[in-house]
């Protein structure tokens, strides 16, 4: 059974002169541990795609299943649930919390899933490398290393289907590379299933599938390792 | 400045709507308050000022009233007394205008089977202390010339619908005689209308006044012509007198004036006299003490309202240059100058404060004002003759408005002005962490209510200046919750008799005899004017058969023992209680000694105690001690009646006034009744002040925390868990606002007593655990009833849009 089953999603947006067409009959299938990329130019539809799989969006038309389950699009609350229990989502800003230690982003996301695990946070900040700045804030920290730490919080509820939009966007070469590295490492040890929307080509190295997205239509999908 | 940068920053504005009416709404609130409270203390101000004037309208209020506490004089004493007067007049500067005797008496009017005890004036000469006749629909007819004719007070007129040409029946203690209305008017002693020895104004049929002719009221109390109790003395012009609200003698020469007239008067053989100024006259000197105090708090309540606005308002900016930090971090990056930003941010609060300041000072001149003034004439029962105030009064409100309008706006502005484009466009200006100390404090929670703790204090400025505010506009709600609370303690018709009954000189006999045959009990009550020594500043001076205190019940006018221990009867040394007001002002103490002059008859005494409670300054003698030193036995009866037993018209042919508890409860139920709706109004007024304050900080805190909570929610957290997080910081922001909402209640309302407080009336705010649940219940109620809003609009945020700005 496939992870993702999306049949003609549409997102359509009405202007007042016009109807925009995000996404425009997307047809998509992804297995469970797959790694995939959506490259595509500014507009092109890739985040509203991204928002409709984690089901921050609401599509216009047609079909998405996860996991063999029809994915709730009319009550928020029913949407949030999903997310809680299905998806895990990295930014681009990292947007951690500044209040909060590093460890105390991961375990704050456990205790609102009711899930509080503090060996298990230890393991992944262990995991993306973090283990010595457990106990500092955000603020003291770079910005890879928080992203690291974004990583290890958006995998803290072992989630089915990890997102990321941009998420190296914000990041100079080297801590993209290495931010990726620790991703797809994680993604392998926790068996999660990750998709990323990115304008950089080079991160393509680091997925197994990449799929090409133009005016809210795929015109490609190539399966690369 | 550019027009567009303007046009720019008030559709920003505009944005927040809410927030802009609320702030508005405040301004408005703090100019019609204070116009309202002005108009009414200069408008009163002025028209006593008028009213007292020694011109044809005016009464020409006496200057010097002399008094014979201990019964009448004849008509040759009476003609004497004013003839030593002239003699000992020791004034180079003031220069005696006229003297001139009048018969006072207390008495009874019968009205429908009823009875109410009455204040009889007869006047003879009448130039002085004229019956006021002003030009209003309240008054009309003429002096009583006859001796069956009389002048009725417009209070009773107005609440027993006596007109012109109606006949009264009058009682002085030998019986009932029948008068023609010929005149409804007003009289100086009477304006603040209240029983004798009263602070309560009287209820509609408890009390009366009437101005008759000498010879009218001769023939009521059945004395010989010419007879006498009061004499009137006017000096020319209108010297000044000794305030007493005020530190400075503000009359030393008026006051010179009294005491040598008091030394004269005290080498007369048989004669005893209280002579006092204005200040001394109860009615005069209590409405000049309101007004006083009106006019010393309005510009405080303008100001305590207006600072709650002001840091609405720098709040609100500050906010709202947060959230426009990237477009001025634009305008800076394309050149434009600092001032140019600068000018918008001043120009806004001026502009809110403008339009608040001007729908308050309409509100405030044409509906405010006018309606406290319709409200105190209702009260007090005096009609307001002079409708004209000085517009001055908008000037000064606008003014403290605008000025703390325009301070609130200075440091937002300097803010915009100074903001960083390049770390603006970092973002690190948006970087705002709680301190590291609360953040080792919180290590050890759970990181839900770390976050909760640390998020509700990231701000303390904001914070404190929220509390600040919310401290201030309850204040309002706090002083009023505490005044009432003390208004019923004070007011309240505790007594435990049913009636008190004057009687003539030397009538307690007859009294006691009519109680014996009815199965009442009955105790004696001496009352008596004094004063300190050396002082105008009189006493009310009660001997009493039995002091005790009111919790023990053993006297019908038992006492609030605050310190001290009760006066033992019959000591070496005359022992008394002095009430607290009386301590305060004298700073007199348990176990000193100090000297009362009763009448002219110097008297030292002992302070065993101090009492609380008395409105009026207060000394209590054991009746026996009073009685030997001023040779008389009693003024009044106490009567306490058993089940069935009435007041009959046996009862009211002995006496000269019936006073009933019963009375006395119906003038406090009447006074609360009509106070009520002014004080709900002020309670509602700080309570939605308290809420525009602490829902403009609330929100704003969720505002800035959409960073947060969206992160959050687009990572799957449950609305009950935000939920709860929400409620733990508005539960934090509402305890701790309580807490400095009753401390600030507490501590205003004991200043803002502590200066209205006079000699004329005194009392202390004694807040109770009731009063202090209250303000905090409240505040925290309003804190967390603000929590659905919140979620409700954590729920409304757009997701997708959120993940826009996230990622921008």
């Amino acid at each position: 059974m496939s992870l993702i089953e999306i049949k003609d999603l549409k997102r359509h947006y009405e202007m007042t002169s016009e109807t925009v067409k995000a996404l425009d009959g997307i047809n998509l299938t992804i297995e469970e541990g797959e790694r995939v990329i959506l490259l595509g130019p500014s507009g092109s539809g890739k985040t509203t795609l991204l928002n409709c799989i984690s089901a921050l969006d609401v599509p216009t038309d047609g079909k998405y299943i996860f996991a063999g389950k029809e994915v709730p699009r009319d009550k928020s609350e029913q949407m949030t649930t999903f997310r809680r229990e299905n998806i895990g989502y990295v930014f681009q800003f990292f947007n951690l919390l500044q209040d909060l230690t590093v460890l105390e982003n991961i375990l704050l996301i456990q205790e609102l899933a009711d899930g509080k695990d503090q060996d298990r946070a230890l393991k992944l900040l262990k995991l993306v490398g973090l283990e010595a700045e457990t106990n500092r804030f955000p603020a003291e920290i770079s910005g890879g290393q928080q992203q690291r730490v974004a990583i290890a919080r958006s995998i803290a509820k072992k989630p089915r289907l990890l997102l990321g939009d941009e998420l190296t966007g914000n990041l100079d070469t080297e801590t993209s590379t290495r931010v990726m590295k620790t991703l797809v490492s994680a993604c392998e040890s926790e068996k999660i299933t990750a998709i990323f929307v990115t304008h950089d080509e080079s991160l393509i190295q680091f997925a197994t599938r990449v799929i090409r997205i133009d005016s809210g239509k795929i015109i490609s999908d190539e399966k690369v390792a | 400045m550019s027009m567009l940068l303007t046009k720019r920053l008030m559709r920003s504005l505009w944005r927040t709507k809410l927030r802009l009416f609320a702030v508005i709404m405040m301004v408005t609130i703090g100019v019609f308050a204070g116009i309202t409270f002005g108009m009414y203390a200069n408008v009163v101000t002025d028209m006593y000022e008028d009213t007292y004037l020694d011109d044809e309208d005016g009464v020409n209020l006496p200057d010097i009233w002399v008094k014979n506490p201990g019964g009448t004089w004849n008509e040759t004493t009476s003609e004497n007394l004013c003839q030593l007067v002239e003699d000992e007049w020791s004034s180079d500067i003031l220069e005696l205008e006229n003297c001139e005797s009048r018969l006072i008496l207390p008495g009874l009017m019968y009205h429908e089977n009823e009875s109410m005890s009455a204040i009889w004036h007869g006047i003879d000469e009448g130039n002085i202390d004229r019956v006021w006749f002003p030009e209003h629909e309240c008054c009309s007819g003429r002096l009583a010339e006859a001796a069956n004719e009389i002048v009725i007070d417009y209070h009773v007129a107005k609440g027993l619908e006596i007109k012109l040409n109606d006949v009264v029946s009058l009682g002085a203690g030998f019986g009932k005689i029948d008068y023609n209305v010929v005149g409804i008017g007003l009289h100086s002693n009477h304006f603040y209308f209240a029983d004798q020895g009263s602070i309560i104004p009287a209820d509609v049929g408890t009390f009366a006044t009437g101005y008759l002719s000498a010879e009218g009221l001769e023939k009521l109390a059945n004395v010989s012509p010419g007879t006498s109790n009061t004499l009137l003395i006017d000096v020319k012009g209108t010297p000044a007198y000794d305030l007493l609200s005020t530190p400075e003698n503000e009359g030393p020469e008026l006051e010179s004036l009294v005491e040598n007239l008091t030394v004269s008067f005290s080498l007369q053989d048989g004669i005893s006299v209280v002579i006092h100024d204005r200040s001394g006259q109860e009615s005069v000197e209590f409405l000049r003490a309101d007004v006083e105090g009106a006019k010393l708090t309005y510009p405080y309540v303008t100001g305590m309202i207006a600072v709650v606005a002001g840091v609405t308002i720098f709040l609100s900016l500050q906010r709202l240059i947060q959230s426009q930090a990237k477009e001025i971090a634009v305008l800076r990056t394309l050149g434009v100058p600092r001032t140019s930003i600068m000018q918008g941010y001043i120009l806004a609060p001026l502009v809110i404060g403008g339009i608040g300041s001007l729908i308050g000072a309409l509100l405030g001149w044409y509906v405010g004002g006018p309606g406290m003034l319709d409200f105190y004439s209702e009260i007090i029962g005096i009609p307001i003759v002079l409708d004209t105030a000085s517009n001055s009064i908008i000037t000064e409100n606008v003014m403290i408005a605008m000025v703390i309008v325009f301070l609130s706006g200075i440091r937002p502005a300097w803010q915009a002005s100074r903001l960083q484009p390049l770390e603006v466009f970092r973002g690190q200006n948006e970087v705002r962490i709680s301190s590291r100390t609360i953040q080792k404090l919180t290590a050890k929670l759970p990181a839900t209510l770390g976050l909760t703790i640390r998020s509700s204090i990231r701000k303390p400025i904001r914070l404190a200046f929220t509390f600040l505010a919310l401290g201030l506009s309850m204040v309002l709600f706090g002083t009023m919750v505490m005044l009432m609370g003390s208004m019923e303690d004070i007011f309240g018709a505790n007594n435990d008799y049913d009636a008190q009954v004057f009687i003539p000189l030397e009538g307690e006999d007859e009294v006691i005899n009519w109680a014996q045959e009815n199965g009442a009990d009955y105790e004696l009550v001496l009352q008596y004017p004094g004063s300190p020594e050396g002082d105008n500043r009189q006493f009310l001076i009660y001997g009493l058969d039995k002091i005790e205190t009111k919790d023990s019940q053993l006297s019908m006018m038992g006492v609030n023992l605050k310190d001290g221990d009760l006066p033992i009867i019959n000591s070496a040394m005359t022992q008394v209680l002095i009430d607290e007001g009386t301590s305060v002002f004298l700073d007199w103490e348990v176990g000193d000694q100090e000297i009362i002059m009763l009448g002219s008859t110097p008297l030292k005494v002992e302070v065993s105690g101090i009492t609380k409670g008395e409105m009026q300054r207060t000394i209590y003698f054991h009746r026996a001690d009073l009685s030997q030193i001023v040779n008389m036995n009693a003024t009044s009866v106490l009567l306490s009646f058993s089940e069935g037993v009435v007041i009959n018209s046996d009862l009211e042919d002995l006496s000269i006034g019936i006073s009933t508890t019963e009375d006395i409860k119906k003038s406090m139920d009447t006074l609360l009744e009509q106070q009520q709706g002014i004080l709900f109004a002020m309670n509602g007024l700080g309570l939605l002040i308290a809420f525009a304050v602490l829902f403009n900080t609330l929100v704003m805190n969720i505002a800035e925390r959409d960073f947060e909570l969206s992160t959050l929610r687009v990572l799957g957290a449950p609305m009950n868990k935000l939920g709860i997080m929400l409620l733990g910081e508005h539960l934090f922001i509402g305890i701790v606002g309580g807490i400095i909402a009753c401390l600030a209640s507490v501590f205003m309302a004991t200043m803002m007593v502590e200066s209205m407080v006079q000699w004329a009336f005194y009392f202390t705010i004694e807040p109770t655990l009731l009063h202090i649940l209250t303000i905090g219940g409240i505040v925290v109620g309003m804190a967390v009833a603000l929590t659905p809003l919140g979620m409700w609009r954590i729920y409304k945020m757009n997701l997708v849009e959120k993940i826009k700005d996230l990622s921008q």
